[in-house]
């Protein structure tokens, strides 16, 4: 990135700031979505399946980051957290709506 | 971040690394002191006598004060004393006494006498700071427990980042200023990558129920209790009937959990509803005895009848799995010679993140060489830099001069150790403002090498324990804390003496360097 | 443990030796390619040996994370200790190499 004499411009700062956002906060989503698909979908006895679902949802948060920060624009880091997010929360959403009729 | 993957990770690394690295190197270092709690905890109580251990002598001394002074409370605790913790800690639930509930009281093991030691939160306060740093609860786990994420983050970008991981996998090359620092970074972040790791995901682990709670919310709904009744296999502890009756003599169940396990180390005992008919009591095998925290060693006998009711429940996979990482967390099972290791790798991740704070300003200091002043956010991550590791190191030795000087029997003590801590830590930063970072570093490191080498002489001065007595009595615990502390005394003063000695003049070449934009290694241009 | 230890810390430097340009720095001529395999698959077979021992001596949990630990604290030995005495550690794992089977043979 070019340096201007003043510093760095405003454009760049707030899409630094909306990748962070998208990170922490939609990584977050992301990954207690993938939590909660696991927990519910997963052929283990509920207590297992929840666990494993906590246990692998770091590995989505760590994911969720580095996509924020390695794609091409901030507006690509939000979909690539949200998107799957909402994905993941409508299969969670059946799952949950299939054990609780 | 329209350059290439690599490089935008390298981003990622440096600045997550920057912005945690302060907090993380806090939470480092003092987990790592955690590794030695125990031993810690035996420095700053030295009244604690040691006795050969008999835990069936413990267990009725325990039972006999817990029937005298907490008759009526619904739960009662016993923690048996080991071969590194030399009370026997017993406890209650009382909602209007103690911490959250919860009375704790530690008893000498022979006389079954509560112990008459000065009051000091010792070892315990540095391993309760690594994880609740001393901010109310919930709230300093779910920042350390997020710092840990970022750790967890900061070691796949640097991965990442470091093209030549395999290359370079024996390489270190000192005495080249900033190629130096990276080697050592990359070194000792690479060649003790497991530990890290395994340290950083474990402590995702251990608050994961916490700070990652969907899961559970989805599959049981409101009644999260239940998740994790299923999961230590437990069932909810039988209400009181109200019919007093005496509870059997807990030695006659050790000897029956001896026959069922022979050869296994009792850790701690649980008992619910004692002296009442419905009473419960639960052996649980010593987390020495086992790499993972185990379920299944558990024994539930009727604390009215003797009779054993239930073991505990075979673990299942996912559950060894987390079970696992949180026992190598915690590294319980370790011995003697692991867990030096275990200390030493603690004090490597540490470095990790001490190398990469020195490391991003050092980079860009080169920038500024030339011109007499440092920018403004350059000299607040200078002063940052040194008050969060020389002026932490300054608070811990801080810690343990004001357990020897406040006198034994003064009311509070244990707070104003802390205090002190505290106290210390924020005058550093003041002291770190005030002066230019050379000289900050310099005396900084200077009063602390002086600090920890005079702690094994202060301890013989003020309790009589010192070297000369721990080693004669084989009291390696005490031995052990002064001989570390005048280790770290001689590193500190090593790296204070570079500091003091005058800077070596910054050659063209290497500012010429600094001005251009590198990718290999990690190597960060501004962004 | 110990003979574990050795054992891997032979391999690991085996490995190093592989490295052209490690061997060339640390034994002063240059190495034919045939050297350097023997040493690769040497060191790996070092490894692999120092884990087998350590699992049959102290069982699969504490054995592999015993392991683990002592291969890092000798690779991590090697690697900072090696600008500053190169030759003291070649003796090391010369020792390493004889010493370390020798203890396993007498534990096992």
């Amino acid at each position: 990135m070019k340096r201007n004499a003043a510093g760095l411009p405003l454009n760049y700062r707030l899409a630094v700031a909306s990748r962070c956002l998208a990170a922490t906060l939609g990584g977050y989503l992301l990954a207690s979505m993938a939590s909660v698909s696991i927990a519910l979908l997963a052929p283990l006895p509920r207590v297992d399946a929840t666990l494993t679902g906590l246990l692998l949802s770091f590995v989505f948060y760590v994911l969720a980051f580095i996509w924020c920060f390695a794609c091409r624009s901030a507006w690509r880091a939000w979909w690539g957290v949200l998107l799957p997010s909402v994905l993941l929360g409508a299969v969670s959403g059946f799952a949950y709506w299939m054990k609780n009729p | 971040m329209k350059e290439g993957f690599r490089q935008a990770m390298a981003w990622l690394h440096t600045w997550t690394g920057l912005i945690f690295g302060w907090l993380l190197f806090a939470i480092f270092l003092t987990g790592t002191l955690s590794y030695f709690k125990d031993e810690i905890n035996h420095w700053t109580q030295p009244e604690v006598r040691s006795h050969a251990l008999d835990p069936v002598n413990s267990l009725g001394l325990a039972q006999r004060y817990l029937e005298a002074n907490a008759a009526h409370a619904s739960n009662w605790m016993i923690r048996l004393p080991n071969a590194r913790e030399a009370a026997l800690n017993v406890g209650w639930r009382d909602p209007e006494a103690g911490r959250r509930g919860f009375v704790s009281k530690s008893l000498d093991a022979q006389t079954g006498q509560p112990v008459e030691a000065r009051d000091s939160r010792g070892g315990e306060f540095f391993y309760r700071f690594h994880f609740q740093l001393e901010m109310p609860y919930p709230f300093g786990r779910w920042l350390s427990t997020f710092c840990a994420f970022i750790m967890l983050l900061g070691l796949v970008t640097g991965i990442i980042t470091h093209k030549k991981i395999f290359k370079e996998f024996f390489t270190f090359r000192p005495g080249k200023g900033q190629r130096s620092w990276l080697d050592g970074h990359n070194a000792i972040g690479v060649l003790v990558l497991p530990f890290h790791l395994m340290i950083s995901y474990s402590s995702l682990v251990l608050f994961m129920y916490m700070v990652m709670p969907a899961g559970i919310l989805a599959s049981y709904g409101g009644n999260t209790g239940e998740y994790f009744n299923e999961l230590f296999g437990r069932d909810d502890a039988p209400k009181a009937a109200n019919v007093a009756t005496p509870l059997v003599p807990l030695p006659t169940l050790y000897a029956k959990v001896e026959e069922l396990a022979p050869g296994a180390r009792i850790g701690f005992i649980q008992l619910q509803n004692p002296g009442d008919r419905n009473a419960r009591v639960t052996f649980t095998q010593s987390s020495a005895d086992n790499v993972a925290y185990r379920r299944s060693t558990h024994w539930t006998f009727d604390g009215a009848s003797g009779a054993l009711l239930t073991q505990g429940a075979p673990e299942s996979g996912a559950m060894m799995t987390a079970f696992s990482f949180a026992g190598l967390h915690m590294g319980n099972f370790a011995g003697p010679w692991l867990r030096w290791l275990y200390f030493v790798f603690g004090v490597a991740g540490t470095a990790v993140i001490g190398t990469g704070l020195v490391m991003w300003l050092g980079k860009r200091q080169l920038k500024h060489a030339k011109s007499a002043h440092m920018p403004g956010e350059l000299r607040l991550v200078e002063v940052l830099n040194i008050a969060s590791m020389s002026g932490l190191l300054l608070a811990v030795a801080g810690f343990f001069w004001a357990n020897r000087l406040i006198p034994v029997a003064a009311e509070g003590r244990a707070d104003w150790e802390v205090n002190t801590f505290f106290l210390v830590w924020a005058l550093s930063l003041v002291h770190a403002v005030l002066r230019s970072g050379r000289r900050a570093w310099g005396e900084q490191l200077a009063l602390g090498a002086l600090a920890f080498a005079l702690l094994p002489l202060l301890n013989g001065l003020t309790t009589g324990q010192g070297l000369d007595q721990s080693l004669r009595s084989g009291d390696w615990a005490m031995a052990g804390f002064d001989l570390t502390a005048l280790a770290t005394g001689v590193f500190l003063a090593w790296t204070a003496s570079k500091m003091l000695r005058p800077a070596k003049p910054v050659t063209k070449r290497a500012s010429r360097a600094a001005q251009k934009p590198t990718v290999e290694g990690g190597e960060v241009s501004g962004c | 443990m110990l003979g574990s230890a050795l054992i891997g810390f032979a391999g690991f430097v085996a490995l190093c030796l592989a490295m052209e340009k490690h061997f060339k720095e640390l034994l002063g001529r240059k190495p034919q390619v045939q050297q350097l395999r023997v040493l690769r698959v040497g060191g790996w077979l070092l490894l692999v040996l120092s884990l087998v021992l350590s699992v049959h001596m102290r069982g699969w949990a504490h054995g592999l994370v015993e392991w683990i630990a002592v291969l890092m604290a000798g690779v991590t030995l090697w690697v900072f200790a090696l600008p500053y005495q190169p030759r003291l550690l070649l003796g090391l794992a010369a020792v390493s190499v004889v010493l370390g089977p020798l203890l396993a043979v007498l534990a096992v």
